[in-house]
């Protein structure tokens, strides 16, 4: 996945988050 | 090459003439060059020439020409026209090529079929070599689009290791799918425990016999946790905003990513700095790449920005989208090549190469000067207490006074107070940074060489020796400051009134301390400053190589011998010295801070304090052995004391 720095660990983490996310919708 | 038509004379004779006649028209045209004439053209010139009927003089010529096998009769809208050529009879020229080599070189027999021009052949010449693209088989092409996709969630629930079964914590085992739970979220608990640490006693999935129910509309999926765990057992929920967690967790995970990348086998991110960038865009240099650079350095005789390297050499310019990623590439490569070494900063990325003498002057050896500036990594740097580090950080400038030794050779050490205001190295095996200092007071400018301390070897400064010499004296105070670029700083010192005095100079020719006059217009501590007046005796001590002076216990016990007040007599001799006036005289020698000298002062069995007076040490030296026994010393010496590259390390190996 790592997409064009903590940017990397960054855009990581937004991925993860929306999975979880549309997972729990 | 004229025909000789057989035709009666009169016409033979007309034709001779006619043909001339139009040769001489088309004189300057080439020999098989078609020269055209109408009949009415020359039926109406001849008859004015000859005053003869027109009509009739075109029947006769009409006649003779086309008899004549030199003309060529031809009809166009009606009109006659005769062709002819200075050759005689005009033949068209036949340009047909039949060579055929450059066809059958350039037209395959089979072309193969291509949906794409650039295919075949590059529509495009690259600046530079660029990396081919390695193409993949369509077999594995095909194994890669069967592969199944990993979902992201379940690539953390589940990473590289086969996970073992985990059932949902606080559920009791679904009895059929029907009646499994909707999928729900773990309510964020005051203190997020790993799920692992909840579980009981590990229960095998047992499948019990499902009643016949009717198939549910949607499958259900098992309730997932939002909470992960780090290897050292911190908790990162993930339904919580992504800068809170970054906020939070962001330089643990960013060191986790780090050391994950760093240990990839393939190294399909690769990292210069703190920046990272995928392996199989970086832009490729080859040798003649690394040549061209080389010797632009040497040219220029200065360390270069990567980004004037990519003007100079490359004429890259920085608004082209690629622009961020050919530095990186350079960068990049720079540093894995032996001949160049990195000395910029975060912000600066300066390039030297080997056999660039970065900074003038080698008095003072690299070797030597790690060693005798190791007594502030070994815990006796004291420079805080002159200046705190925070206040430094704030205020962005460090103030100090010089010493005799840093103003002779323009050497300052890196103690904790400068190490506060300068940049730290990028790399983790950088060993020295470029900084340009500035005097604002003399509009110069000199190249300052940070060496960083590494392992028990201290850092300095190098480079400012002409300065400190052409503007000020051991004493000044001189202040270092911050600007807006971060290898930029500027150096000042307050100026004052013209004053001479009698100072101690290093004269390098004689090898010895002497006094002289010197003019200096700086504000100077007037306790730093040593003049025969205050410090008579300093021209006495001796200037020992740079190797000795690495043995602060000898130096402190010379000089103790030199400038202390003999207190004891001839026989059993004894000095008394105060720590301030050792503390100028040593630094004469080299450098050593306060702390330094109280400690080698205190572990020192031939020195005491004053216990009446504070900051007075007495030194009463041991009876000197004879001469016999230093000389069986000496010839022990060599065989105790392993080479000196053994002794220490290879860093400054080099600079020997």
């Amino acid at each position: 996945r790592l997409w064009t720095d903590t940017d990397l660990v960054r855009h990581y983490l937004e991925i993860l988050s929306k999975a979880v996310r549309e997972e729990n919708e | 090459m004229t025909a000789a038509p057989t035709l009666p004379t009169d016409q033979q004779a007309l034709a001779e003439e006619i043909y001339r006649l139009m040769v001489a028209q088309g004189a300057l045209f080439a020999v098989d060059t078609p020269i055209r004439q109408t009949l009415a053209n020359l039926a109406a010139f001849l008859a004015r020439r000859e005053g003869r009927d027109r009509a009739e003089l075109e029947a006769v010529i009409d006649a003779a020409l086309s008899a004549d096998s030199r003309f060529t009769r031809e009809v166009v809208d009606g009109e006659v026209r005769f062709v002819t050529s200075r050759q005689g009879a005009y033949v068209p020229r036949d340009d047909t090529d039949t060579h055929s080599f450059k066809q059958r070189l350039h037209e395959p027999e089979h072309p193969l079929p291509i949906d794409d021009i650039s295919v075949v052949v590059s529509t495009s010449r690259p600046a530079i070599t660029t990396v081919e693209p390695v193409y993949i088989s369509d077999y594995w092409q095909m194994q890669l689009a069967a592969a199944p996709v990993e979902s992201e969630a379940q690539a953390v629930a589940a990473p590289e290791a086969p996970a073992p079964v985990v059932e949902p914590v606080s559920e009791e085992a679904p009895a059929a799918p029907v009646a499994a739970p909707a999928p729900v979220v773990e309510e964020a608990a005051p203190e997020p425990a790993p799920v692992a640490l909840e579980m009981p006693a590990p229960a095998p999935v047992v499948e019990e016999p499902a009643p016949p129910v009717a198939p549910a509309p949607r499958p259900v999926q098992p309730p997932r946790s939002t909470v992960f765990t780090l290897s050292d057992g911190t908790a990162i929920d993930l339904r919580r905003p992504v800068d809170e967690i970054m906020a939070e967790h962001g330089e643990l995970l960013a060191q986790v990513l780090a050391e994950r990348l760093e240990h990839d086998p393939l190294q399909r991110i690769v990292r210069f700095g703190r920046k990272y960038y995928p392996e199989g865009s970086l832009a490729s240099f080859g040798k003649n790449d690394l040549r061209k650079i080389r010797d632009y350095i040497l040219e220029r005789n200065e360390p270069l920005l990567d980004t004037e390297i990519i003007a100079d050499l490359y004429y890259h310019n920085p608004r082209q989208a690629d622009y961020e990623g050919f530095r990186f590439s350079l960068n990049y490569r720079l540093h894995r090549e032996k001949d160049f070494e990195f000395v910029g900063v975060e912000g600066a990325y300066l390039w030297a190469t080997r056999g660039l003498a970065i900074t003038s002057g080698k008095r003072v050896k690299a070797a030597e000067m790690g060693q005798i500036t190791s007594y502030l990594v070994e815990g006796y740097d004291d420079s805080p207490e002159l200046q705190s580090i925070e206040a430094i950080r704030q205020s962005g400038n460090v103030t100090r006074l010089l010493t005799f030794f840093e103003w002779e050779y323009g050497v300052l050490p890196l103690d904790a107070g400068l190490a506060a205001l300068l940049p730290p190295p990028l790399l983790p095996d950088q060993r020295s940074a470029v900084l340009r200092f500035e005097s604002p007071q003399h509009y110069t400018t000199y190249l300052v060489e940070v060496r960083f301390p590494a392992g028990n070897r201290g850092g300095w400064l190098q480079g400012l020796e002409e300065f400190f010499h052409e503007h000020l004296v051991p004493g000044a105070l001189i202040t270092i400051a911050r600007t807006g670029e971060p290898n930029l700083f500027h150096i000042t010192y307050e100026e004052g009134p013209e004053q001479s005095e009698r100072l101690l100079t290093f004269d390098e020719k004689k090898n010895r301390l002497a006094f002289a006059n010197v003019s200096f217009y700086c504000v100077v501590d007037e306790d730093q400053l040593p003049t025969q007046s205050r410090y008579g005796r300093l021209n006495r001590l001796k200037a020992f190589p740079m190797g000795e002076r690495r043995k602060a216990e000898l130096m402190l016990e010379h000089v103790s011998e030199i400038i202390g007040d003999q207190v004891g007599t001839p026989a059993e001799p004894r000095y008394a010295v105060t720590l301030d006036d050792l503390y100028v005289a040593f630094n004469v020698l080299r450098p050593g801070s306060r702390a330094y000298l109280k400690a080698l002062l205190e572990r020192g069995e031939d020195f005491s304090a004053d216990e009446s007076t504070p900051g007075l040490y007495y030194y009463a030296p041991a009876p000197r052995a004879s001469t016999e026994e230093v000389e069986e010393e000496e010839e022990e010496l060599p065989e105790e004391r392993p080479p000196l590259r053994q002794r220490y390390s290879s860093r400054y190996d080099e600079d020997e």
